[in-house]
């Protein structure tokens, strides 16, 4: 396996965490709700995820349990700010702590264990092709990611939820006026990204990392928050991103694994300068970023 | 038995005792027991750096009884937390502090001076008191024989290292395991990932997925604390190793062995000093002739003819009539890194700062 054929077979599943979490968020922050929990939604979503599996639960029940929880958490979330109209950014980064915290508490007993991940399913014919096959040889929760992406995308561009959802983010006067139970829509939206991030973290510590260890999330909920903003609020431009943020970490792996003479820091930063860089040229153009981002978002609507 | 709290609980009930606390130690008399507090920068597991200290120090507690109250604190963040905590258990009456993380040398230091009768034990630092000793393994000793039975073992000739920061501890690891694997196959590569992390079990599979894809047939987790490379390797079929405390049960049937520490010899050996009153701050670099450092788990897939030459030479390591670190040994930019006949001093090897031949990886500045 060359260092090519390593990344190609990599990318989607180094991908799917970041990709879960940044999917829920933007649904949420199109909603106009900014939720920078997303850390300890997933923390959270891990451990219980990774204890329903290590008792012999499988990973069905281990993905229901991690995005409830993570739910159950985001409705603290939802109740803090919407309903009592907190500052969504310190109400977030609470969230988040909580999450860390009750992971850490949840996962005490389990620290260091291992379970079984999931087995790779081949897509027949594509995944004996040169070079590219890898990247058709995947654990089923990446081809479910990749089907949630197309889902939420078709959401956005063609679906009255998807318009409503919107509207609420941008003028949620207007969208009251015209009768939209706005509190309620922005509650499902968060409910909605909570269950995502649960389900990122179950993916992290039951089938990507197999393993439980406090603090193993190591940053990844802020990358998906980042990946949402420089990805513009496009489900497009979000896949994008995930999948260039996977692809240039392997990458830097491989190349030390290679010997490549580059220092290894520099590597290893890489992947955010690279997705920056991209997104950041891609989305360059204002009068389209001012098109696609969200009017309310972070602020309190008391109807 | 020692009983552990988490920085959580502990901020808890600091406020629910504070008080009270305070006015115990005040009026701690001769008969109460030697406090001992163990801290550790990571959540303790079953394996790991924090497990091989907490078991160092259930022998002494064995051999005490009663005399000695142990308490360990998980967990602590380097930094002001840290400082607090420490000096908050200090406070508390602990006479004896395991401050097991380098980064914890500056805060550690400081209650050792404000504190001459409490004796502290510091790990792998280089600050020196007369309370205050900095401790280290001499894991080179280990993996130099882990390079044999690797290259042994190697079909591809190619090995690989996941390994956390560059820092001097972590190459003389590598470095000798290279130089052991060159004495039984002088052609061997060794290819090394640097994660730049202490922590972070996805990137560290990662690491190892890539040393695999680039053939390396047995992988060396370098001060990981999860058994994130070595569960990896039992499912990809290659050969893993790690130090500090046994993974055997996370890859039964490709566990190449562990360069394990036990520092009870040590540990025991310090809280006698300090109840006899003779406790003096000194470096400790302690090794297989210490029984500190101890390789165990052998994988029994290691020929018979490899494994009585890693024998002979453990003995000779035990009696320090050799060690790894004796020239020639050249350099990986082909520079002369020890003379032939010379023999590197322990001050030149907690210093090291080179890659021996046959490294492949280039070294982060």
């Amino acid at each position: 396996m060359n260092a090519v054929e390593f990344i190609l077979a990599g990318m989607l599943a180094a991908a799917t965490p970041f990709l879960l979490a940044a999917l829920g968020e933007l649904v949420a922050e199109r909603a106009g709700v900014l939720n920078l929990g997303v850390e300890g939604l997933m923390a959270l979503g891990a451990a219980l995820a990774f204890i329903v599996v290590y008792h012999g639960g499988g990973h069905l029940l281990a993905f229901v349990a991690g995005g409830l929880g993570a739910a159950l958490l985001a409705l603290i979330f939802a109740f803090v700010t919407l309903g009592l109209q907190a500052n969504q950014v310190a109400a977030g980064l609470a969230i988040g702590i909580f999450g860390q915290g009750l992971s850490a508490l949840f996962g005490k007993t389990y620290e260091s264990l291992t379970v079984k991940g999931l087995p790779k399913l081949a897509l027949p014919g594509l995944a004996d092709l040169p070079v590219v096959g890898g990247l058709f040889v995947q654990d089923i929760v990446v081809w479910l990611s990749l089907l949630a992406t197309l889902l939420i995308w078709a959401g956005f561009a063609f679906s009255k939820l998807g318009l409503v959802l919107r509207a609420v983010g941008e003028n949620p006067k207007a969208a009251h006026s015209i009768g939209y139970p706005v509190i309620l829509i922005r509650v499902a939206a968060v409910l909605f990204g909570g269950v995502m991030a649960g389900f990122a973290g179950a993916y992290a510590s039951t089938v990507y990392t197999p393993l439980w260890a406090d603090g193993m999330i190591a940053g990844r909920g802020w990358i998906a928050i980042a990946l949402v903003v420089f990805g513009t609020w496009l489900t497009g431009r979000i896949f994008l991103g995930a999948c260039l943020f996977g692809a240039v970490s392997l990458a830097g792996l491989a190349a030390q694994a290679g010997g490549v003479e580059l220092p290894s820091q520099l590597l290893a930063s890489l992947p955010y300068l690279v997705t920056i860089l991209v997104l950041g040229i891609i989305s360059s153009n204002r009068r389209l970023l001012k098109l696609n981002g969200v009017a309310s978002l972070g602020e309190p609507y008391k109807p | 038995m020692s009983y552990s709290i988490t920085r959580r609980h502990l901020m808890k009930s600091a406020a629910a005792t504070g008080v009270a606390a305070t006015l115990g130690s005040r009026l701690a008399t001769a008969a109460e027991p030697l406090g001992i507090a163990l801290v550790v920068p990571s959540p303790i597991g079953d394996v790991g750096w924090g497990h091989a200290l907490k078991a160092g120090l259930e022998p002494v507690k064995a051999a005490y009884g009663d005399k000695v109250k142990i308490t360990v604190l998980e967990n602590i963040a380097e930094g002001p937390d840290a400082d607090r905590i420490m000096n908050k258990t200090v406070a508390d009456g602990n006479h004896f502090l395991v401050a097991g993380s380098f980064g914890y040398q500056n805060g550690a230091l400081q209650i050792a001076r404000r504190n001459p009768k409490v004796s502290v034990l510091h790990a792998s630092g280089f600050q020196v008191a007369p309370n205050f000793s900095p401790f280290a393994a001499k894991y080179f000793q280990g993996t130099y024989l882990m390079g044999m039975a690797a290259a042994a073992l190697s079909k591809t000739g190619k090995l690989g290292s996941v390994s956390a920061f560059a820092i001097p501890e972590l190459i003389t690891s590598i470095n000798a395991f290279a130089l052991g694997a060159q004495a039984v196959n002088p052609n061997i590569e060794i290819s090394v990932v640097w994660v730049n992390s202490w922590f972070d079990p996805a990137k560290e599979q990662e690491a190892a997925k890539a040393l695999i894809a680039q053939k390396c047939d047995v992988i060396f987790s370098n001060a990981q604390d999860t058994p994130s490379v070595i569960s990896l390797c039992e499912e990809q079929g290659v050969y893993g190793f790690n130090l500090n405390s046994s993974m055997k049960k996370y890859a039964p049937k490709t566990y190449l062995g562990c360069v394990a520490t036990d520092w009870s010899p040590y540990f025991k050996a310090q809280v006698d000093a300090h109840l006899a009153g003779k406790f003096k701050g000194a470096n400790a670099f302690l090794g297989v002739a210490d029984k500190v450092v101890e390789v165990v788990d052998w994988n029994p897939a290691i020929p018979a003819d490899t494994m009585a030459k890693i024998k002979d030479v453990e003995a000779k390591i035990a009696a320090g009539s050799f060690s790894p670190f004796t020239g020639p040994i050249t350099k990986a930019d082909g520079s002369v890194g020890v003379a032939a006949g010379k023999t590197m001093a322990d001050g030149e090897i907690v210093a090291m700062d080179w890659h021996v031949k046959g490294v492949v990886a280039p070294l982060p500045k």
